[in-house]
């Protein structure tokens, strides 16, 4: 069958293994089916030898947190991301992978009103405890939350879909902490109501193509800098270039950066406070330290604001997050936080700061307290 | 098991397999510790290395000495021979499954078992990987010693089978000076402990007899490996030059002059560049060769040696002596020297890399023949080496799907070997013999030497199942290797 790859990209892998230790998946099966390699070499048997797709080698590609971990990890720079996004779309597109009811999952994403009632109605529903645990969705959604405004035109924060109706506060927070800079913002709400990235991630690029369009249509016309507070959004946002391929995509993508990377750069606009009597570790978001680049910013900029900020010893392992992935695949999921919380433990801080609404969701499953850095950043300023 | 488990074994047990090899297997060790799938047996039938895919039967994930020792049993009731393998990083064939063996995949015992920083001692499991032992002994002032390149990813059960060196070889010594003891499954089914934690053990050195047998002595459960103290100084040198000879005449004659550094590595230019595009450490593009020196101790020693060291450099011509500044900087460089095998992809999808060793005093004019060598047969070479013991590593980078490329690549292989060969060189500094070596051994080692060393391995193993087809060529091996790589009846079509 033909996945569509790249022959060039493909050819880059020579199969020298040094992605494995990178790979959550392998890490905790000890599978080569379940890393980068394999998933590569699966990927050639299927295109170039006609292997035929069987349960097993789609559950490899299926299994792919696509944290991009093994990225960094490659000095041949083979571009997983893209092959594994190209994989998943044939695949997506051929009825083999993301069947309806995940498909019609993600609908609510591009349709704010819908995704905030539901919110609520879940947020209701948790309270009543009538819902299931092992799904790993937040216990302590908010029914209303605060309303954003805009304070100025210096700079778009995307507030996106899940987040925005899931943790509205990490936003207020960001929003105040820019303005504490000097920055008047504005809120994008129903302006770009989803990356896609969750959507291409399951393959659904033609969707993802469609946000993009919306998103670059109803935020152009200037040269703002668009702000995003999740890793996963800004990573998606940052690849619009790629994915579109046109010279506007790439424009708009390079007016994207996420806060944290923003704020490093301005960090001596920010007030001197008293820092938090905390002691932080930090967690880097896959799509922040792997895609992006720009995890050590988060260093720099939380480090006035907290007592004391440590480091994982992990070397920036996913904590298998992964958007939809720990919904998806709970055990996969579970087995591979397990090894970022034993890291966790093992410098025993107060709190962790991510990055990531994801990650912080999943890792909170496991009773680990999580904060974004602009939550915190906000408490010292405030306090 | 829960009843759900058991009921999921019966299914997939119905689903999977006619092959009452496969269901013993499942029987000891659960259905999810058995794979037999057209993707796993394609995925296990080839290492790192670029020699013909064999042909793998089940893969088993044991997690126990016990749950080894019933692979071992249902093997011998079915006739199957037996394949360890680590993270299959190997670039020697050595994990490449030949006739249609069961293989057993060690990745999931990788317990650090026990730390014992007074005897120095740590028990770890065979799947344990390589880095991530030295990173648990970091807050414990210690280290593991073997520093293949491959470090990060292979384990420490790959490192025994391999007797696998590293750049910091050079002042340690190889794995064999690093492993204590050996808890071994033989083939049989029986564990022996080889060696032991005296000094001094007692009787005929059977732990150094496995340590380099690639899985032909049997399969290792448990690893009681020595561990280093970490040196209060280290200093790293970057050493450019206008020819490689100068780098290889450098690293002679510091060794002749009577210092041991813990390591010397040379890359020359391509390898270089190729390396400096993926680490961005600073690596000079422009000089023909790099040599990359590291000394540690205590440090009045560390800055003398460093000092002798570039003024050696300086006599040998070379343009540039620049020292790490800092930890950060040192260890851009060592990541770039030790992903430089991956780095190639930059230039040619596939790549063949030769370990023999030749004496130091004859690196350069060895090295002037390789690229004589490669020229003549029209093969892209660069070299990268651990110069200070004289383990060569000469890349030859091809695209397989040029036709007749392989064959050259090959030919040009076996010239690079007969060169070192005829310097007074080996075979093989770390790699092992795997199926790559094997038609050279003759040329290396006499029929009496082979003899003896078949009939060491057929005391361990009679049968010879325990990774058939490997390290001894045929007609001294029990095994037809021919006949290994053809399917064999029966076996799923």
């Amino acid at each position: 069958m033909d996945l569509h790859l790249n022959k060039e990209e493909l050819n880059t892998c020579v199969q020298c293994g040094l992605c494995l230790p990178h790979c959550p998946t392998f890490r905790v099966t000890g599978d080569e089916a379940m890393s980068p390699r394999g998933r590569i070499k699966l990927m050639r048997e299927v295109q170039d030898h006609d292997a035929p797709l069987t349960k097993e080698v789609i559950r490899s590609f299926e299994t792919c947190v696509q944290c991009r971990g093994c990225e960094p990890a490659c000095p041949s720079g083979v571009p997983y991301g893209h092959l594994m996004e190209q994989t998943r779309e044939t695949l997506a597109e051929a009825g083999e992978i993301t069947p309806l009811w995940q498909r019609l999952a993600f609908k609510p994403l591009e349709q704010p009103v819908a995704l905030k009632m539901g919110s609520a109605a879940l947020a209701i529903a948790a309270k009543a405890k009538l819902v299931p645990k092992r799904l790993g969705l937040p216990a302590d959604l908010a029914v209303r939350q605060e309303s954003l405004t805009a304070s100025g035109d210096d700079l778009y924060l995307f507030t996106g879909c899940v987040m925005d109706a899931w943790q509205r506060d990490v936003h207020a927070a960001g929003q105040r902490v820019l303005e504490a800079a000097g920055f008047g913002v504005t809120p994008t709400g129903s302006l770009a109501p989803c990356c896609g990235a969750l959507q291409a991630h399951a393959g659904l690029l033609d969707t993802t193509r469609d946000l993009a369009q919306t998103m670059m249509s109803s935020l152009s016309g200037d040269d703002r800098p668009i702000l995003v507070d999740s890793a996963g959004c800004g990573a998606a946002m940052k690849d619009y270039g790629h994915l579109l391929g046109t010279p506007e995509a790439q424009a708009f993508s390079a007016r994207v950066f996420d806060i944290q990377e923003w704020l490093a750069q301005h960090v001596a606009s920010l007030p001197k406070v008293e820092p938090l009597d905390l002691v932080v570790a930090v967690q880097d978001p896959c799509h922040l330290r792997h895609v992006q680049k720009v995890h050590l910013a988060t260093r720099t900029v939380l480090a006035p604001f907290v007592r004391q900020l440590v480091e994982l010893d992990d070397d920036g392992l996913c904590c298998g997050a992964g958007g939809a992935f720990s919904v998806l695949e709970p055990e996969l999921a579970g087995d591979i936080r397990a090894r970022k919380v034993d890291a966790i433990q093992r410098v025993s801080p107060d709190v962790v700061a991510s990055a990531n609404p994801g990650c912080s969701m999943h890792l909170g499953g496991a009773g680990v307290a999580t904060e974004h850095p602009m939550t915190l950043i906000d408490r010292a300023l405030t306090t | 098991m829960n009843l759900l488990g058991k009921a999921k074994d019966l299914l997939g047990r119905a689903s999977a397999s006619n092959d009452p090899l496969v269901d013993d297997l499942v029987d000891a060790l659960g259905s999810d510790a058995v794979k037999v799938d057209a993707a796993h047996r394609a995925l296990y039938a080839h290492d790192a290395s670029v020699f013909d895919a064999g042909f793998a039967g089940p893969t088993c994930y044991p997690e126990t000495t016990e749950q080894v020792v019933a692979i071992m049993a249902v093997a011998e009731k079915h006739g199957r021979a037996v394949v360890p393998r680590g993270a299959g990083t190997g670039l020697a064939g050595g994990a490449i499954p030949l006739g249609a063996p069961v293989i057993v995949a060690l990745t999931k015992m990788n317990q650090i078992h026990d730390v014992d920083t007074v005897n120095r001692v740590a028990w770890v499991g065979p799947g344990v990987v390589n880095l991530d032992l030295t990173n648990h002994l970091r807050p414990f002032g210690f280290h593991f010693a073997p520093d293949p390149s491959s470090q990060q990813v292979c384990t420490i059960g790959g490192n025994v089978a391999n007797n696998s060196g590293g750049p910091h070889c050079l002042a340690y010594g190889v794995t064999d000076a690093h492993v204590a003891a050996v808890e071994v499954v033989l083939i049989d089914g029986s564990v022996a402990m080889l060696g032991g934690l005296e000094d001094e053990p007692d009787g005929l050195d059977l732990r150094g007899a496995f340590v380099g047998s690639e899985g032909t002595l049997g399969i290792a459960t448990k690893v009681a490996v020595r561990i280093t103290k970490n040196p209060p100084a280290v200093t790293t040198l970057l050493l450019s030059f206008d020819s490689v000879a100068d780098a290889a005449n450098t690293v002679s004659e510091v060794i002749a002059a009577g210092v041991v550094p813990a390591a010397m590595e040379v890359m020359d230019q391509r390898i270089t560049v190729a390396v400096e595009n993926y680490v961005g450490a600073g690596y000079p593009r422009d000089a023909a060769a790099v040599l990359l020196a590291e000394v540690e101790g205590l440090e009045a020693g560390v800055a003398l040696d460093a000092k002798k060291i570039s003024e050696i450099g300086r006599a040998n011509n070379a343009t540039q002596v620049r020292v790490a500044a800092t930890d950060e900087e040192r260890a851009l460089l060592w990541k770039g020297r030790k992903t430089a095998f991956g780095a190639i992809a930059q230039i040619a999808p596939d790549y063949y890399l030769h370990d023999t060793v030749v004496p130091r005093a004859k690196l350069a004019a060895v090295l002037e023949q390789v690229y004589e060598i490669a020229d003549r047969h029209d093969v892209i070479v660069m070299n990268v080496f651990h110069a200070g013991d004289g383990n060569l590593h000469p890349l030859l980078l091809f695209d397989r799907t040029v036709e007749g490329t392989l064959e050259r690549v090959h030919a040009a292989g076996a010239e690079i070997v007969r060169a070192s060969l005829d310097a007074g060189g080996v075979l093989s500094g770390e790699h092992g013999v795997g199926v790559e070596k094997q038609p050279y051994m003759a040329e290396m080692f006499t029929d009496a030497d082979l003899d003896h060393q078949n009939r060491l391995r057929q005391s361990f193993d009679p049968v010879c199942r325990a990774n058939p087809g490997k390290v001894l060529p045929m007609g001294h091996s029990c095994a037809d290797i021919q006949s290994l790589r053809q399917t064999p009846p029966g076996v799923w079509g």
